[in-house]
């Protein structure tokens, strides 16, 4: 080390630094773009990484010449594993706020750098956590079904005689537990802590009426699409992308979930620093209004919503009187007792 | 020290690298998850008893094998006549069975399963022509009956392939001998074809039921809740619950099983019969 370090060498290092120092900007933005680093995005595929691809990742890099490349697909096992073995396949992720809840609670999480991440509001940092989009899941019906209007509750979706039909529900728990308890008369925000066996017990009358548990988005697409059932609790963007190509269909907001996503790093990962920047780049609001008009997720910077067309932001969780009747699940009381919740619920199903 | 280069030594240094790849690849990670059944999230039996306390845990596992048998015994009765006429018919007509065999074997398994869910379906085919029959459709989607369908239609074609690579061996004109010495063409496929048709039929369902176990997507879409197979419960432990150590030793559990019923079968008939 000390041979190689030799007086011509840190001459050289010497002049470098003063050039660098003098033409900083310059300097820096041109070796980015020499150096061609990549950054590592996990995506879920699909639809979805077209519409990263479009809204983020092409911009991104044509702004700063950092290529991006996709990892799919998006797995809490795998974030796990990265920073237990410190080999990263990935360096940004999105997840929502159970999955960040949890990743915090075991400290798989990079600690955000705001230096980096500074033009994002900060109503929309959560722990190391930047939102990204808002998720809804919503109680959809067939409109040729129920000419004369469908349920528009969960109660309603629960009442068989009043609204007779094929119903379908998202295999999962916590989900399902929350609708069943709107159903119960319980009201949106006294859903946490949650009375399990009060939920458990509504399910009960409910399950016989289920003809299909759903457990992918584009099986639940084909379910309703094909009209092999007439009601289903389904995600937002997903019904949305159906209205359009023509299936009639109605979205009832009332008693909708409401999940945010979040972009966060695996703890230790090398590239943390573009990745802050990408991350930074994302969360702005024109970036965010763009993805909404490819996609119907709804923006969470509320510089975003001005930007999007009415029609378009109706159809998203994130418009005002839709976020009003929706509810959102309280990710510290899940945490730990999501394991026993499930196993239950597993249980439950297969009995 | 030149112990390598004696006569004896040779075959198995020409294994060395199979048994390198099968120790890194297999064996390995086998010792891992044993490991980690035993280990996580602390050292105790916890996992295990956990598998014999919860009631659903037994009745998944039950249920696997009850599906995975059903599954290999629909695709032997449903592969050994075609594999018969694909030996006795001519070049042409073997070609296209061939062919239908192995063009869905070809296709992505998801692919298939959607397939059945839009054919089965409310609005599909099935239920067209029973409704133009005069029928009112029973309901065939979401049903045991869909989810041992979907299993039967991926795995059909193992059980095809395995068979006709015995039958193809067997000697024909056996069973014309057979005939001409007076056995009736019943007798003869029964007394001289069958038997020698035997180490098909039995890598068949060896290899249909072990690839069964594995099975999760289907059933879960053509089927009941009821129908859950244990690789399911295992990939939500693993994915959804982080519960690497019970993940193992559900996992153990399936191979204990599967090790359980294959030593069952070689002491009635012999695991050597595999190899043909």
């Amino acid at each position: 080390m000390t041979d190689r370090f030799s007086r011509r060498s840190f001459i050289r290092l010497g002049t470098t630094g003063a050039i660098a120092s003098i033409a900083a900007p310059m300097v820096i933005s041109s070796a980015v773009r020499a150096q061609n680093r990549t950054l590592y995005v996990n995506t879920y595929g699909g639809d979805l990484e077209q519409g990263w691809k479009k809204a983020y990742c092409e911009p991104f890099t044509k702004q700063t010449g950092i290529n991006i490349k996709t990892v799919t697909p998006v797995n809490f096992a795998k974030l796990r594993a990265q920073v237990q073995t410190k080999s990263f396949e990935w360096d940004i992720t999105c997840m929502n706020i159970t999955e960040l809840t949890q990743a915090e609670v075991d400290g798989l999480t990079e600690t955000i750098d705001l230096k980096i991440v500074k033009d994002v509001p900060k109503s929309i940092i959560v722990g190391n956590g930047i939102g990204a989009y808002n998720l809804g899941t919503t109680l959809v019906y067939r409109k040729d079904k129920f000419p004369n209007g469908g349920p528009q509750s969960w109660a309603d979706f629960w009442d068989v005689e009043k609204f007779p039909g094929n119903r379908c529900l998202f295999n999962r728990p916590f989900t399902c537990l929350a609708w069943a308890l709107l159903a119960d008369g319980v009201p949106k925000d006294k859903l946490y802590p949650m009375d399990v066996d009060r939920a458990f017990k509504k399910m009960d009358e409910i399950k016989p009426h289920i003809k299909v548990w759903w457990t992918q988005g584009s099986q639940s697409q084909q379910l309703i699409r094909d009209g092999e059932v007439d009601m289903i609790g389904m995600w937002s963007a997903r019904a949305a992308n159906l209205i359009e190509q023509g299936v009639p269909l109605e979205m009832v907001w009332n008693g909708a979930e409401n999940f945010t996503s979040y972009w966060f790093l695996p703890r230790g990962t090398p590239r943390a620093e573009i990745a802050w920047q990408f991350a930074n780049f994302a969360a702005q609001a024109e970036q965010q209004a763009n993805f909404t008009k490819l996609l119907p997720y709804g923006p969470v910077n509320p510089g975003a919503l001005k930007l999007v067309p009415e029609a378009r932001m109706k159809l998203t969780p994130s418009w005002p009187a839709n976020l009003d009747v929706s509810f959102e699940h309280d990710a510290k009381w899940l945490g730990s007792r999501l394991g026993g919740i499930r196993e239950r619920w597993a249980q439950w199903l297969a009995s | 020290m030149i112990a390598w280069e004696s006569k004896a030594a040779k075959p198995y240094l020409l294994m060395a690298p199979v048994v390198a790849v099968i120790a890194v690849c297999f064996l390995l990670p086998i010792l891992n998850v044993l490991f980690l059944s035993f280990t996580e999230p602390t050292v105790s039996l916890h996992n295990y008893a956990r598998i014999f306390s919860v009631p659903l845990y037994l009745r998944v596992l039950a249920n696997t094998f009850k599906n995975a048998a059903l599954v290999t015994v629909i695709c032997l009765v449903l592969a050994y006549p075609l594999a018969y006429t694909l030996v006795r018919r001519g070049p042409v007509i073997a070609g296209i069975l061939l062919a239908a065999v192995a063009i869905p074997f070809w296709t992505g398994f998801l692919v298939r399963t959607f397939s059945w869910l839009v054919i089965f379906g409310a609005e599909g085919p099935v239920a067209g022509v029973m409704r133009w029959a005069g029928f009112e459709p029973p309901r065939m989607l979401f049903t045991t009956f869909a989810a041992l369908w979907g299993m039967t239609h991926i795995l059909l074609p193992y059980m095809v392939m395995a068979l006709y690579g015995v039958m193809k061996r067997i000697n024909m004109q056996q069973i014309k001998a057979a005939e001409s010495l007076g056995a009736t063409p019943v007798i003869a496929f029964w007394r001289v074809f069958v038997p020698q048709s035997l180490p098909g039929v039995i890598n068949g369902c060896v290899l249909v039921f072990t690839m069964c176990l594995g099975f999760y997507v289907t059933p879960v879409l053509l089927g009941t809740p009821t129908d859950m197979m244990i690789a399911q419960l295992i990939g939500q432990q693993v994915q959804e619950l982080l519960a690497w150590g019970f993940a193992a030793a559900l996992s153990v559990m399936l191979m204990i099983c599967t090790f359980a019923i294959l030593a069952i079968y070689d002491r009635f008939f012999g695991l050597q019969r595999l190899w043909g």
